[in-house]
């Protein structure tokens, strides 16, 4: 009975790797169909985004920066998306700039979908969306110094002078907080080095999975105050914030496929051992 | 819209049918996607650098100056008007005619296409490593190293904090970051034979580096995961009637197609080798 | 010879010299050429690279066509493609109210069809077909062959099951259970002695349980085998600690490499 169960393990560990692939289609497919409703708890890297934006007072300027594009939308969207509503329940003023040329697209979408539809706020009042300026850290850099000489127009050709929220609005010290939603260069680590860190405002952001580990020193030395760590992390703000949303729904597709792959690690893992100690008898 | 649903679909299923193997429908796509994201690049780069940073710097509107003979120049482009507009182009630049310069090299650069030319290049090239190299070792020496060490720096005895927590800082967990940064740089100095008491120290160095690999991993498969399900959100969204059902559709067609090429490569005979 | 190779490493070495000097000087001039111009001189010969990528594809694609080489079929794609790219940036706008030069940002226009039906769905699938090949690559080829293999493995794993919902849903008291049958294998591998291993065994089983029944089988205590709670203190301690160590060495990795360009040291910008 052992030798057939060992037989039957050895055979399937050398199946043909588009059966893994089925597997985990399925795995991520069918929660997507079928949701679990597993319960999601906030981390403590994502409470501090959440605390750092509800210090803040009513009426605080909040410079929100999209630099993500279409092929890291599924993790960054969510987390952009609770950060703006999040922002906008609590009367926050919010400014948009984007390092990036696709995240105006971004930025865009996200802003008609909150600001214009769910919350009906006034351009020009509530927020704005400055667009897309070239330049990577030349655009930080330039805000830091001089916001008017960088904007002479927003992104929809209005002139700056003539938006009555930029009135007293010149440099990124004039704002209250900082948040960077980012793919990659240039992102949260530009914002770091040429504008949190020597002006001194506070800044938060919310970063691909994969992006993370390059940002966590920042996060733990106290230079950027929590981080929304890809979808997980949009979707543990969405708790928090009480508003569901897609960040939610992919989350027990996130957790199924993952299990599937730690179930594949020790599988594997299971195979190897069976088959070291056979050639090792041999 | 609907005719756009149709296209992004096939085109997702397409790259997803690699899966199976390499195959006409994934060979298009990929080509596709080459040729697309080179022509997007492009008008995005020239259209958000190039016609206002640098002709909005040759030619800005603020000095246009229709008797000069510059804008002269200037105007005889004027036939291509989306690029160059009447009156000089309005981006707000005054003129700086040290545009000039990468201009120069930027032309020279595309003319490195010829093989004879290919040389011309390098000026442009080597503008660019040499301003990359004096930012970048100013920029990561203050924020990734001095940065970095201040923050693994913290004060021995702190009574503002407590021995041991498992969420939030602690004097422990301070030790812990302090100790695998210093052991994780011992291991790259290459400069000395690992043994002895320092192969110990920088063993200890590889398991926090390894930890870290390994919470890299998770996150670049929780990351890839998240992708996957956006792609598979988008299917499902444009599978709907209106949509008329495009995911299921196109998916019938190429599972077919693929079954019935994949069945005659299995009945067709075996050919022998030519001689 | 002059052009091709003295003067490009008079370039980089001028310019170097400049723009790390500038971070020094008080000179307005200086200050405003690095500060300023220099990057936006990157930015303009970073677009006339990629101009140069684009002309480069469309020779070697034409080249294929031309000569029938095999494959050449699908080098008509990538032609099309480009030449369907270039009308929606240059050509065709498809809307009159948005002006030229904002229609690559603005909505209602070819090019932004194209962005997201076309360009997004490529890109965007591309990245998420390696979630299979990772998969793939973790039953295959992740082995548990020696203790550094097994913290990579073991701190991956605990990353993956504790950032997702899943993981808090799991009881620390499994967690314990199943580091009790790890820790019996073990001994069974190291002292080959079934009285020991049954032992172990029996003796961790009794052990958790009476533990968990006195303290009523809270999922999150003992914290340390709570999987978020664990999952938490290895992304913000020993994690940090190597990320920390990596990103010192190449931040002293880059300065120095930045050194050697601008003393003209390194030459492989050239071909050399």
């Amino acid at each position: 009975m052992m030798k057939y169960i060992i037989e039957l393990i050895l055979s399937i560990g050398k199946v043909d790797r588009r059966w893994i692939f089925l597997v985990i289609g399925l795995a991520v497919l069918l929660p997507l169909f079928f949701p679990l409703g597993l319960p999601i708890r906030a981390t403590n890297a994502t409470q501090r985004v959440y605390d750092a934006v509800e210090e803040l007072e009513p009426n605080s300027k909040v410079l929100v920066s999209f630099e993500y594009g279409p092929s890291t939308k599924p993790e960054i969207h969510p987390m952009a998306i609770a950060i703006l509503r999040h922002l906008f329940t609590n009367g926050q003023k919010v400014y948009v700039t984007c390092l990036w040329p696709d995240g105006q697209f971004m930025a865009e979408d996200a802003l008609t979908e909150i600001a214009e539809e769910e919350y009906g706020l006034t351009y020009g009042e509530d927020y704005v969306l400055l667009g897309f300026r070239p330049g990577n850290e030349a655009v930080v850099k330039g805000l830091v110094s001089n916001i008017r000489k960088l904007y002479t127009t927003d992104a929809r050709g209005t002139l700056v002078d003539q938006i009555p929220m930029m009135a007293n609005v010149n440099k990124v010290k004039d704002f209250d907080f900082i948040f960077s939603a980012s793919a990659g260069y240039p992102g949260t680590i530009e914002w770091v080095q040429y504008a949190a860190d020597p002006t001194g405002v506070p800044m938060s952001t919310g970063t691909t999975s994969i992006q993370v580990n390059d940002v966590m020193p920042y996060v733990q030395s106290g230079q950027v105050k929590g981080i929304l760590a890809g979808m997980p992390g949009a979707a543990e703000y969405e708790a928090l914030i009480g508003s569901p949303g897609i960040g939610t729904s992919g989350m027990d597709a996130q957790s199924i496929a993952h299990l599937v792959i730690v179930l594949f690690i020790v599988f594997g893992n299971i195979t190897y051992f069976i088959e070291t100690r056979r050639a090792k008898k041999y | 819209m609907v005719i756009g649903a149709w296209i992004s679909v096939f085109l997702t299923l397409a790259i997803l049918s690699y899966l199976y193997k390499d195959n006409p429908f994934y060979k298009v796509a990929e080509h596709v996607f080459v040729g697309i994201s080179t022509g997007y690049w492009t008008s995005m780069f020239f259209w958000t650098q190039i016609q206002p940073n640098l002709f909005g710097r040759l030619w800005p509107a603020t000095e246009y100056d229709a008797s000069s003979l510059w804008y002269k120049f200037y105007n005889v482009f004027g036939v291509f008007s989306s690029v160059f507009p009447e009156g000089g182009i309005a981006k707000g630049h005054d003129m700086h005619l040290i545009y000039l310069v990468p201009f120069a090299l930027g032309i020279m650069m595309l003319l490195s296409v010829s093989s004879k030319l290919s040389w011309m290049a390098r000026w442009g090239i080597a503008y660019t490593v040499g301003m990359a190299a004096g930012l970048r070792a100013y920029g990561f020496l203050n924020s990734n190293v001095i940065g970095q060490i201040k923050g693994s720096a913290f004060q021995l005895v702190n009574s503002n904090l407590p021995y041991f927590a498992l969420v939030g800082e602690s004097i422990f967990n301070n030790f812990v970051i302090l100790i695998g940064t210093i052991t994780g740089l011992m291991y790259f100095y290459f400069s000395r034979e690992h043994t002895g008491n320092f192969g110990r120290l920088t063993k200890v160095g590889i398991y926090f580096l390894m930890i870290s690999f390994g919470a890299s991993f998770g996150f670049a498969v929780m990351g890839r995961i998240s992708l996957l399900i956006g792609r598979f959100v988008d299917l499902i969204h444009y599978s709907s009637s209106t949509y008329n059902h495009a995911t299921l559709w196109i998916l019938l067609i190429m599972v077919v197609l693929l079954g019935y090429s994949a069945f005659m490569d299995k009945s067709a005979p075996i050919e022998p080798p030519a001689k | 010879m002059l052009w091709k190779r003295q003067i490009p490493i008079l370039i980089a070495t001028v310019v170097g010299l400049l723009t790390l000097f500038g971070w020094f000087t008080n000179n307005p001039g200086i200050e405003s050429f690095v500060n300023d111009d220099a990057t936006q001189w990157f930015d303009i010969l970073a677009s006339f690279a990629i101009f140069l990528g684009a002309l480069n594809l469309m020779k070697l694609q034409g080249r294929k066509v031309l000569k029938q080489h095999s494959g050449w079929q699908y080098s008509l794609f990538t032609i099309g493609g480009f030449i369907f790219a270039i009308v929606a940036g240059f050509i065709y706008k498809g809307n009159d109210a948005v002006a030229w030069g904002f229609h690559v940002t603005s909505k209602g226009t070819l090019f932004k069809w194209m962005f997201d039906f076309i360009f997004t769905p490529l890109s965007a699938t591309m990245f998420a077909l390696l979630a299979f090949f990772v998969a793939s690559a973790s039953y295959r080829a992740f082995r548990v062959r020696n203790l550094e293999a097994t913290l990579l493995l073991v701190s991956g794993i605990i990353i993956m099951v504790g950032r997702v919902p899943l993981g808090s849903s799991i009881s620390s008291w499994f967690i314990m259970y199943l580091l009790v049958l790890v820790g019996s294998i073990a001994a069974n591998i190291k002292l080959q002695d079934k009285i020991i291993t049954f032992g172990v065994l029996l003796g961790g089983v009794v052990i958790v349980t009476i533990w968990g029944s006195l303290a009523g089988w809270p999922v999150d205590q003992p914290s340390i085998f709570y999987l978020p709670m664990l999952q938490d203190w290895i992304y913000n301690n020993p994690n940090v600690a190597g990320a920390r160590a990596i990103m010192i060495g190449i931040g002293l990795g880059i300065f120095a490499t930045s050194i050697r360009y601008i003393l003209g040291v390194e030459k492989s910008y050239i071909g050399e």
